[in-house]
Order: C-alpha cells, then sequence, then structure tokens
C-alpha cells in the first residue's frame, strides 16, 4: 500500500469516526445507565440485553479504529453482562468504571 | 488482482470501514447489504467472488443466511467467510462446523483485512 493511500484511508477513517461518534456515545449511553441500574437492583432481561448488545458491539468497532484497550474493556462488560446471576458485591463498581473509562475512550478517541 | 466482494453487516460503521478498507487498501469492487435478506438479494444479483458475512445481525443472522445462501444453486459456490466479535472457542467451533471458508475476527484491522481475506481464500 502507498503512502498516500494510507493517507487516505487515515483521513476517511477519520471522517467515519466522526459521522459515527453520535452512535457509539449512545451505546456507551446504554452500558452507564444499565451499570447505575444495577447498583440500584437487579438488571431486566431487557436492560440486560441491550447492555450485552452495546458491549458487543463496541468490542467489535473500537479496536477497529485503533482503540484496543476499548475493545478490551468492551469485552469484559460484554462477559459479565452475559452471567445473569452475577451479583457478586464488585461488579457494580466494576461496571461502573468500565462504562466511565470507555465513556473517556469515546470522547477522546484515545 | 481486483476482485468483487459482498459485505453482509448490520451495524453501519463497520460495513463501511470494512468497505473503505477493500476498496482503498485492496482496489476491490464492494457490494454492501445491511441484512441477511438483502444480503442473499444482493448475492444473487452481484455474484461476488467473496461474502464477508457478519454473525449477530437481527432478523436473519449470519449462520441462517450461510445456510440460504447454500441452498440456492445460484450462490451455493460463493465463499463464504464470517466476521464475528465472539473469541470464545466453543462459539469458533459452532461457526467452523457451519462449514464456511474461514472466521475473521472483529475488530479488524482496515490496513490488513484484504490480505486476511486473501490468505483465507488463497488468492495470493
Amino acid at each position: 500500500m502507498d503512502a498516500d493511500a494510507q493517507i487516505a484511508l487515515s483521513a476517511a477513517l477519520d471522517r467515519m469516526w466522526a459521522v459515527h461518534l453520535p452512535e457509539l456515545q449512545g451505546r456507551v449511553d446504554v452500558l452507564e445507565s444499565a451499570a447505575q441500574a444495577f447498583a440500584a437492583g437487579p438488571l431486566s432481561v431487557d436492560r440486560q440485553l441491550a447492555a450485552q448488545a452495546a458491549a458487543h458491539k463496541l468490542a467489535g468497532v473500537l479496536g477497529t479504529f485503533g482503540l484496543t484497550r476499548g475493545t478490551v474493556l468492551a469485552r469484559e462488560l460484554e462477559i459479565m453482562y452475559s452471567r445473569q446471576d452475577d451479583r457478586k458485591s464488585d461488579a457494580a463498581e466494576r461496571l461502573n468504571a468500565i462504562a466511565a473509562e470507555l465513556r473517556s475512550i469515546v470522547s477522546t478517541r484515545k | 488482482m481486483s476482485h468483487r466482494i459482498l459485505i453482509i453487516d448490520d451495524e453501519d460503521d463497520i460495513r463501511e470501514v470494512a468497505a473503505l478498507s477493500l476498496e482503498t487498501v485492496a482496489g476491490w469492487q464492494v457490494f454492501v447489504a445491511n441484512s441477511g435478506s438483502q444480503g442473499l438479494a444482493r448475492a444473487i444479483e452481484h455474484q461476488p467472488d467473496a461474502i464477508l458475512l457478519d454473525v449477530m445481525m437481527p432478523g436473519m443472522d449470519g449462520p441462517t443466511t450461510f445456510r440460504e445462501l447454500r441452498k440456492n444453486p445460484a450462490t451455493a459456490r460463493i465463499p463464504v467467510l464470517l466476521l464475528t466479535a465472539k473469541v470464545q472457542s466453543s462459539d469458533q467451533r459452532r461457526f467452523a462446523d457451519l462449514g464456511v471458508e474461514a472466521i475473521l475476527f472483529k475488530p479488524f484491522d482496515p490496513l490488513t483485512l484484504s490480505t486476511q481475506i486473501s490468505d483465507a481464500l488463497g488468492w495470493n
């Protein structure tokens, strides 16, 4: 791949990031909301599935934009939300912490 | 050599980045579909050299779409590569048992996606 094509790809990825940023932020919204609800009590099945799906989608896309840490964190959340009976006391704290870090990653693209 | 690829994925960002990658890096011709049913129609219409198929889609998911592609004589011989963010080995075994050409994982590197596909299909 020549340098011109690489620059063109990089610029196009920047444009795509800007276009899809609201959608990515929306997925983080779902994760933040689910983490807060989890801290207050058991999640409904719908909310749990929505959080699992949002985490799955973020895991699949963030690394494609070079945000490898974001994929690792989102994958951890996806696994946590797939365990329906996980009510460990530290789970709520971890869910909140990951959602906050994902918010930062998506906001700064770093 | 230029190839013709059909990408079937319901997620706009993934689909668009994959298309951009294959067009810009490899110079391939790319067709896109945002659902399994649309993908079946596009595959019949365009007769691509290969199909990159997402696993988790609402409605007709990737495995179901793959089976429908195989049932239709017009699309039965088109190589299919699954694209998935599922990394657990049980999922991988289940997907491999379908009989697809290869399983590629999200996230992918836009710089090397075309090489991954070429390697999997022996196009190099």
